[in-house]
């Protein structure tokens, strides 16, 4: 995989440039999170070697083993940085809108678009991450469990959100992932984004009820018409 | 080959712990599987065809969609539970075996999702939307993989109400599904 010229921008000049030691370390370290993850998305996670990972980051053997103790700790990071930058491209999206139906449909399609911008890397973060063993495994469900405090706001804006079981939200959470897993199985990624109007029906009814969230997706049906 | 990677997960298994465990010589292996990964394909059909089977046997098919879907998720349950290494295997692990192995998982859900679908009479003529049933699996198996990861297999059958909720919502919304899953914890299952 070609080096992306973005990649290149914040890769530090060589030889002598005065920078301080922490800023030289955490370029590597982010230079290396993202190299993890394009490698580990092209060849798979049994594959990857740790010289993959020094060579796609442009970064040294002593200085990868000053970062991280092994490949598996590198790439826990990794996901755990990706996760990171997906929750919050998801917030900004959602924060924008007022209403908590706009919201979800909001972060929805961040969502949808994000993965879909980066089916290798989408396929990575949802599916084969359970083949880097336990510990990835449970990074996984902790980065489901991270969309669910955008469902529980609906506890607020539904009628009756409150006596909804404790669970509503991690199930809401699980209904997303399960659809969007099953396509990038299917190897659709480019597809995700118009899943929308299914999952904002999906997630919303759990709170609102077929007719309201019927009535959301119309409008947004709607809304996608007249733009 | 499901109780090694029930135990030690697919990655680690090898094929010498699968031969110690079933006690059987290394050349009877290969007469029969190419391999580990060869192994627990045939190892997980025969065990999503078996659980297949048992909710299919048990299904009474006069009974109302939703008493249909209670009964089986509690077949699924329940089988899930007295066998941890089994719920390892077909939840968790078999989605770390390979593209081949998640294809077959996929065939395994899309057999029960198509019973789930015949919940879309209850919604009358809305239009719910075609994948609606691989959300509600999709929630079902979320809840189920997390009390996995967590080692609790054990306790599956307690959660029974919030993974009929679960399961149920994408198709009732909240009341019924509610109302459903009240019963089945007074019911004490």
């Amino acid at each position: 995989m070609p080096r992306g010229r973005q990649e290149e921008r914040w890769r530090l000049p060589r030889g002598r440039h005065g920078l301080p030691p922490e800023v030289v370390s955490r370029s590597q370290r982010e230079r290396l999170l993202a190299a993890t993850m394009r490698i580990v998305a092209a060849k798979g996670y049994a594959a990857t070697r740790v010289t993959d990972l020094t060579e796609e980051a442009g970064i040294s053997r002593t200085t990868f083993y000053e970062l991280f103790a092994d490949k598996e700790a590198c790439f826990l990071a990794a996901y755990d940085n990706a996760v990171d930058g997906l929750v919050r491209r998801i917030s900004a999206a959602y924060e924008a809108e007022r209403r908590w139906p706009d919201r979800i449909r909001a972060g929805l399609a961040t969502l949808l678009e994000a993965l879909a911008e980066d089916p290798a890397q989408a396929r990575l973060g949802l599916v084969d991450v359970a083949a880097a063993g336990p510990a990835a495994q449970r990074r996984f469900r902790a980065a489901v469990q991270r969309l669910m405090p955008f469902f529980d706001e609906g506890r607020d804006f539904a009628p009756g959100g409150r006596n909804l079981p404790a669970n509503a939200s991690r199930m809401a959470a699980g209904a997303v992932v399960g659809l969007i897993s099953d396509e990038l199985v299917a190897g659709r990624a480019e597809e995700l984004p118009s899943l929308l109007s299914d999952l904002l029906f999906a997630t919303l009814i759990g709170y609102l009820g077929p007719d309201a969230a019927a009535r959301e997706v119309g409008e947004e049906a709607s809304k996608q018409l007249r733009t | 080959m499901i109780r090694v990677v029930g135990a030690k997960g697919y990655r680690e298994t090898v094929v010498a712990d699968v031969i110690a465990e079933a006690e059987i010589s290394r050349a009877t292996f290969y007469e029969h599987f190419d391999g580990k990964h060869d192994c627990f394909l045939a190892a997980y059909e025969m065990l999503a065809g078996q659980v297949f089977d048992e909710v299919a046997a048990q299904c009474d098919w006069g009974a109302p969609w939703v008493s249909r879907m209670t009964a089986g998720l509690t077949t699924i349950v329940d089988r899930l539970a007295v066998d941890p290494a089994l719920a390892r295997t077909v939840v968790v692990e078999v989605v770390a075996a390979g593209a081949d192995a998640r294809q077959l998982h996929r065939n395994a859900t899309a057999r029960f999702t198509e019973y789930l679908d015949a919940g879309r009479e209850l919604a009358g003529d809305r239009e719910l939307p075609e994948n609606i049933s691989l959300m509600s699996a999709g929630a079902v198996s979320g809840l189920i993989f997390d009390e996995l990861l967590a080692g609790r297999a054990d306790r599956l059958p307690d959660r029974l109400p919030d993974l009929l909720f679960a399961m149920l919502v994408p198709y009732l919304g909240p009341q019924a599904a509610a109302a459903e899953m009240r019963r089945v914890a007074a019911a004490g299952h």
